[in-house]
């Protein structure tokens, strides 16, 4: 894995005109939570998307050093699930880009299931396992959309608000399974966050960010590195 | 700072919208459907003839009751027939349809296959069910085979539009995040795409089975099998329109129970697809 995973230059952001973001620069490294918080509006989510390479910038650049595409994932903040499919179906969607269309055409490997399921499990979904995605509650299919990334396995992963739909306990439970999954296992994992108890709990770097000033986010390190 | 209140006379509130306002797409294409049917009347003609309407009705309806019960068995196994011709042209037709579908759907297929596609199918939905009957019988002569022929490609001709309307309209937003998430095109569409459409398709699918079970009920009439032989042959017969009554009955019958069913199983459906059954 790269030394650093992801870089921004002297990143700008825009929407529909609107300057969000000016002058970023961030250095995105393995074994990094990295939280972005700022009120509704501030760009958080249009921040995550250049990252992902979804937006290009205003200006300045994003340098992604992943040695794979696929080693970049997103949980999307509307989720983006299939409604007619399973819980199961949704997640085993995270495994596709490791398998060819005639290996996944009627029956994923026995494997990916039995990742898929200890996912869910693990974020006390196995009784939905078998339910359609458009019967469950708000809060399980956030947690259905975080699975299926997870299955990506990847490196760096850019979560926008995965856990704003669950109650404070399940909330810190998914977010501690997430940073388990990614920065335990020397990833990165940044996440949007409005929750400062969460961020404070979670986050090793956070970025806050200003809707009135788009040169006034700062950076923090929480969790300075210790002396010896 | 006094808010000026817009004046109007009287009590009454007057638009001022002007007078063509009114004719918009909708309104021209009501008035033109308006005026052809009103100037249709004067070509409908009846014989001229001083006839008793009401006394030829009644008389012929009575010659349908009672309903001969003698011809049960024979007419079940006529009905059972068709309902045999109507399952394996469904399931023919589904298959066909699907792939025809993709090429049709503006949202997947290229510009190049998508109108060859669509014209193709127009020119199947051209031909009515009893023509298609008519070319199936004397190709393959007069049996159940042709009633499969005639109604799978009668079928293939509605299914497929429906099938790649779905595509179109069903929610792409999952198939999207699957591609951003390393899933070929086919993959995103079959786990991302099609999980969404399978519902209405499903739904389209029994629909079309409740109407060749009626369909499949008529193209005996010109020899494609099924109950519809049945049909033709007390029609002709003198004095049998009770045993017609009974054939109608039976019709009656089965696609009531197909209707209520499939009805039911839409319903079940459309519920599940809009999350009613929501845990918590």
């Amino acid at each position: 894995m790269p030394k650093t995973l992801l870089t921004t230059k002297n990143l700008g952001l825009e929407v529909e005109g609107r300057t969000l973001l000016k002058s970023l620069i961030l250095s995105l490294n393995p074994g990094t939570f990295v939280a972005v918080t700022g009120p509704s509006g501030s760009g958080k989510t249009t921040l995550l998307r250049t990252l992902a390479g979804e937006l290009d910038p205003a200006e300045g650049k994003v340098v992604n050093y992943l040695d794979c595409p696929t080693r970049l994932a997103m949980i999307f903040q509307d989720l983006q699930l299939a409604d007619g499919a399973t819980a199961l179906t949704n997640v085993l969607g995270g495994s596709l880009g490791r398998h060819s269309f005639l290996s996944t055409l009627f029956r994923f490997p026995s494997e990916e299931r039995e990742k898929a399921l200890h996912l869910l499990a693990k974020f006390g979904l196995s009784e939905k396992s078998n339910q359609w995605a458009s019967t469950l509650s708000r809060g399980e299919r956030q947690r259905v959309a975080a699975c299926r990334t997870l299955l990506t396995r990847p490196h760096l992963l850019l979560a926008d608000e995965p856990v704003s739909s669950l109650d404070p306990s399940l909330a810190d439970e998914v977010l501690a399974h997430l940073s388990n999954e990614i920065s335990g296992k020397n990833g990165c994992l940044v996440c949007a966050l409005h929750n400062d108890e969460q961020v404070a709990k979670f986050a090793d770097l956070v970025l806050r960010l200003d809707p009135s000033d788009p040169n006034g986010w700062k950076l923090e390190d929480l969790k300075p590195k210790e002396v010896a | 700072m006094e808010a000026r209140r817009p004046q109007t006379k009287g009590s009454s509130l007057k638009l001022e919208l002007p007078w063509h306002s009114r004719f918009d797409l909708l309104g021209i294409t009501f008035l033109l459907f308006l005026l052809g049917a009103v100037g249709a009347l004067p070509s409908i003609e009846g014989s001229g003839r001083d006839l008793d309407y009401w006394g030829n009705l009644s008389r012929f309806a009575s010659q349908f009751f009672p309903p001969d019960w003698s011809i049960l068995d024979r007419t079940l196994e006529g009905l059972l027939e068709t309902v045999q011709i109507a399952l394996v042209s469904t399931l023919l037709s589904i298959v066909i349809s699907i792939v025809l579908s993709i090429g049709a759907a503006r949202t997947i297929a290229p510009l190049w296959l998508l109108w060859p596609t669509r014209m193709l199918l127009n020119l199947i939905r051209t031909i009515p069910s009893l023509l298609w009957a008519l070319l199936a019988v004397v190709i393959v002569g007069s049996n159940p085979l042709a009633g499969v022929i005639a109604l799978s490609f009668y079928s293939v001709g509605y299914l497929a539009k429906f099938f790649s309307e779905t595509f179109e309209t069903a929610n792409t937003d999952a198939q999207q995040a699957l591609r951003s998430l390393g899933a070929s095109p086919l993959q995103a569409f079959q786990f991302g795409l099609w999980p969404n459409a399978r519902p209405i398709i499903w739904s389209h699918c029994l629909w079309m089975l409740e109407y060749n079970v009626r369909s499949a009920s008529i193209i005996g009439y010109v020899g494609a099998g099924g109950i519809g032989l049945h049909l033709k042959l007390y029609a002709e017969s003198a004095d049998s329109w009770n045993k017609f009554s009974l054939v109608l009955l039976c019709i009656l019958a089965i696609v009531t129970v197909l209707d209520f069913t499939g009805e039911k199983i839409r319903q079940s459906i459309r519920d599940q697809l809009e999350g009613k059954k929501k845990t918590d």
